[in-house]
């Protein structure tokens, strides 16, 4: 999640890429109709291969999940009943098109939301934090925000190492049953947390000894302006809500 | 005589009740362009003692401690830390863990815009604090990729852009190559020269030749050294 040094395509201003995530995901959560979500997953993929997101990174950081998903979405459209059948066996139907509607909606919404908020990813943490305090947001919470975002690459490299060391050990964790499996987990986890915390805590001294939380305010040495490009994000993000909110208050869309 | 900056008297320090002190009866008085040196084999308690000195213990961390710290005559216990941060900075063993932001310029310029400073205000600082420990060319590099003699740098630069009266570090030197050493040097004559007070903790024998006072802590005890390595407990390599 640490930017690279060189991506052009951060040049975006961070606050333009939170108006584009924003939209389409709330999109998402309150249409829940393949017509709508068909379309907009398809302009979620343009945006974010648009952005340089690693959308199959992204898919395969939520691999587990993404089944769970799947696993719900089948048995939506086992489950329920109505319109035709497009399984049946014996006269008995096993799935039928509206069950499929919403299995395949469940997975669509995931999808969307998950490649949509991997846009912020390729945004420069300082930046995200920059634009919000420049939306008068108190530097507080956008400092939280950074905490998180410095904070969650740290875990995972932590976990990694732990792994790492396990496996230098000659410890392979896929051959082992479950069982054992959350036992060594669970074993990780009490260093894991032990390192953050420490870090954490070292983190908030170095700051704290910097002069945090002198003033209710902060001034910055940078300043973010919204550029030609970024206004174009915003107007995209617009068209987007636009192409859907129209049509639903026309009545072009079917309700479900 | 010139105003003290920062006095310690009769310090003593343990980390929990009823555990043998970690150091006792520690005297100290760092005076304005003065350098002061603390040598000690590891585990001695060095940078506790650091803590202490600058409020550390007891406003953020626990433990409980006796006698007095006054940082310009005023205790530390009944300061804010964002009064210290004004008079004190401390630049801390573990560099890396100190560093948050994602470029140095950001790092460097954390402490300035927490005093609000005007912007070109801030720049200006980011300038000398970065030139003065030669890593302007290291400006909008990432510090998480950075050497662990760079970050150090970087640590030392995003506390000095802070001006801050008292300068305590904490083996800020200890993974600095020849010219980082130079330059560190270099930047503590100049410091003390413009009326700074210096603490350092040290290691390394050579650094002892910037300092105006020497001490050694060992056995919970601070004392004058004079240069005697064979009283140091595990002698001069030990001590590296
Ligand atoms: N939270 C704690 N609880 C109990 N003991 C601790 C704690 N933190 C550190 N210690 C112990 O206190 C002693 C002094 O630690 P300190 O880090 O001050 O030493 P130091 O002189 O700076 O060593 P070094 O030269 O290695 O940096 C060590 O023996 C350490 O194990
Ligand atoms: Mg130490």
């Amino acid at each position: 999640m640490i930017p690279n040094d060189s991506a052009t395509l951060q040049h975006f201003d961070p606050r333009a890429k939170l108006i584009l995530v924003l939209s389409i995901s709330s999109l998402a959560v309150a249409f829940n109709h393949p017509i709508v979500l068909l379309p907009l997953s398809a302009v979620t993929f343009l945006a974010a291969r648009f952005f340089g997101v690693q959308i199959l990174r992204a898919m395969s950081s939520i691999r587990r999940l993404l089944w769970v998903f799947v696993a719900m979405g089948m048995i939506q459209s086992v489950f329920t009943p109505g319109g035709e059948a497009v399984l049946a066996v014996g006269g008995i139907s096993l799935v039928s098109t509206v069950g499929l509607v919403r299995g395949v909606s469940i997975i669509l919404r995931i999808v969307v939301i998950v490649v949509s908020a991997a846009i912020m990813t390729t945004a420069n943490p300082r930046d995200i934090v920059q634009g919000l305090s420049q939306w008068r947001i108190p530097y507080e919470i956008t400092f939280m925000v950074a905490v998180v975002l410095r904070f969650l690459p740290l875990m995972r490299e932590e976990a990694e190492d732990t792994l790492t060391a396990l496996q230098l050990r000659g410890v392979r964790l896929e051959t082992l049953p479950l069982r054992t499996k959350i036992r060594i987990y669970r074993h990780l986890l009490y260093p894991l947390i032990a390192n953050v915390l420490s870090r954490a805590e070292k983190m908030s001294i170095s700051v704290e000894m910097r002069g945090f939380r002198a003033y209710p305010q902060r001034t910055s040495h940078r300043n973010l302006v919204f550029s030609p490009r970024d206004y174009g994000v915003i107007a995209t993000s617009i068209l987007i809500v636009m192409g859907v909110l129209l049509p639903y208050y026309w009545n072009w869309l079917p309700t479900s | 005589m010139m105003e003290t900056l920062l006095c310690a008297s009769g310090l003593g320090f343990r980390f929990r009740p009823g555990a043998p002190p970690l150091f006792d009866e520690v005297d100290l008085a760092l005076q304005p362009g003065q350098v002061t040196a603390i040598i000690g084999p590891s585990g001695s308690g060095k940078t506790t003692l650091c803590h202490c000195l600058s409020g550390i213990i007891p406003l953020l961390r626990g433990g409980e401690t006796w006698g007095s710290v006054t940082i310009k005559g005023k205790p530390v216990d009944q300061m804010r830390i964002p009064e210290i941060a004004r008079n004190l900075g401390m630049v801390s063993q573990d560099p890396e863990a100190g560093l948050f932001f994602p470029v140095v310029e950001d790092e460097v310029a954390f402490g300035p815009e927490n005093l609000c400073l005007e912007p070109p205000v801030i720049r200006a600082r980011i300038d000398e604090a970065l030139g003065n420990v030669g890593i302007t060319d290291l400006r909008l590099r990432n510090p998480h990729r950075l050497s662990g003699g760079e970050k150090q740098l970087v640590a030392t630069a995003s506390v000095l852009s802070l001006h801050p009266e008292i300068l305590i570090l904490d083996e800020a030197l200890s993974q600095l190559d020849g010219r980082g050493r130079w330059m560190m040097e270099r930047l503590i004559l100049r410091l003390r020269a413009t009326g700074k007070a210096i603490l350092m903790v040290t290691h390394d024998p050579n650094h002892l030749d910037v300092a105006d006072h020497t001490f050694i802590l060992s056995n919970g005890r601070l004392s004058p050294f004079h240069g005697d390595w064979a009283a140091f407990p595990a002698g001069p390599e030990g001590a590296c």
